[in-house]
């Protein structure tokens, strides 16, 4: 092949076809060859601009899809949890309104022992002496006991 | 087979994989064609989510990135005709502004006249790549940007491989032109 590509021919050599014949004389013609080289050298200096302004505009989006749906397990677990810290302050309430009233119960056995101990006619440690003297404070009454504070005394005169 | 295609499903399923894959590419090719980074962004965006809510139709019988792509093809032509009627509405329709753009240059240590003869021909290709058909910026950019083979355009864009073949001929014709003029 001696003649030069046409234009048609240098376009259909950028497409990818080509004879064996148009590679050879691409290979020896140095005019073809350089309308060839001059052709790619194009193209390439484009594609590497859509490259390299494409690489400085894209932004890759985070994940467009809805996550995966949580297991079931995961939707107990999860309830449970809930269960569990809405559990707690009940429970505290509760011990506490028991606590409370275990101190109300525990004051007023208090306030009894108190009350005995003061409405105690002699106190607990003379009560033995009590008991010993055999008074009768049944039939007479508080005028008896006077009189009976004043017999010792007669019988001493 | 069975198992690509059972694998390929699986891919499909998981979409923050296929995000984080695919993403970059549909992007890409979607600011290409609409030379617009917020567009591209939501196309980009509707594409998986489309492709995601549609996971069950997908067969196996093409790559994933090809499906995503075919997807993303319809979503920018749909775009591109919401854009036009935009345009009568006098909004804006490149926000792209191709002189930055064409300046991107690799520093490769090359003489300043050759970078300066390398942008001319970029900002040629770009332009050239504005003033395609719909159908034939679709093909030229699948196979210069996103190095897709005939067979993957053809199933990206629904058309046969001959009628691939004659667009991208054509395109190809147009940028020749194009960067012709800056000889």
């Amino acid at each position: 092949m001696s003649q030069h590509l046409s234009s048609q021919q240098i376009s259909q050599w950028m497409i990818g076809e080509r004879t064996p014949q148009q590679e050879q004389h691409v290979g020896e013609c140095s005019q073809c060859g350089a309308e060839v080289a001059r052709m790619e050298a194009a193209l390439g200096l484009f594609r590497g601009s859509v490259r390299h302004w494409s690489d400085l505009q894209v932004r890759v989006p985070r994940p467009l899809a809805p996550g995966p749906r949580p297991h079931p397990v995961r939707w107990a677990l999860a309830a449970a949890a809930l269960l569990v810290l809405a559990a707690v302050p009940v429970y505290r309430s509760a011990q506490d309104r028991q606590r409370q009233a275990e101190i109300a119960r525990a004051d007023a056995l208090l306030l009894e022992q108190v009350d005995a101990e003061v409405s105690r006619a002699v106190p607990r440690p003379m009560e033995p002496l009590v008991k010993l003297v055999s008074w009768d404070f049944s039939s007479t009454g508080e005028r008896d006991e006077n009189r009976r504070d004043t017999s010792p005394k007669e019988e001493i005169r | 087979m069975i198992a690509a295609v059972e694998r390929s499903a699986s891919e499909i399923d998981d979409l923050d994989t296929l995000v984080r894959l695919y993403w970059p590419r549909v992007f890409r090719f979607a600011l290409a064609s609409l030379r617009d980074p917020d567009a591209a962004g939501s196309v980009a965006q509707d594409c998986f989510l489309r492709a995601y809510r549609s996971r069950e139709r997908f067969r196996g019988d093409c790559s994933i990135q090809s499906w995503l792509m075919r997807i993303a093809v319809n979503l920018i032509r749909d775009y591109a005709r919401s854009r036009r009627l935009q345009f009568w509405k006098r909004a804006p329709a490149f926000p792209v502004d191709l002189e930055t753009v064409g300046q991107w240059i690799p520093d490769g240590g090359a003489s300043p006249e050759s970078r300066a003869m390398a942008q001319e021909q970029l900002a040629a290709v770009w332009k050239a790549a504005g003033s395609l058909s719909e159908r034939q910026r679709t093909v030229f950019l699948l196979r210069f940007v996103e190095d897709m083979d005939l067979l993957e355009i053809a199933a990206a864009t629904g058309m046969q491989e001959g009628t691939v073949k004659v667009h991208l001929f054509r395109a190809l014709q147009a940028v020749r032109e194009r960067i012709g003029r800056w000889e």
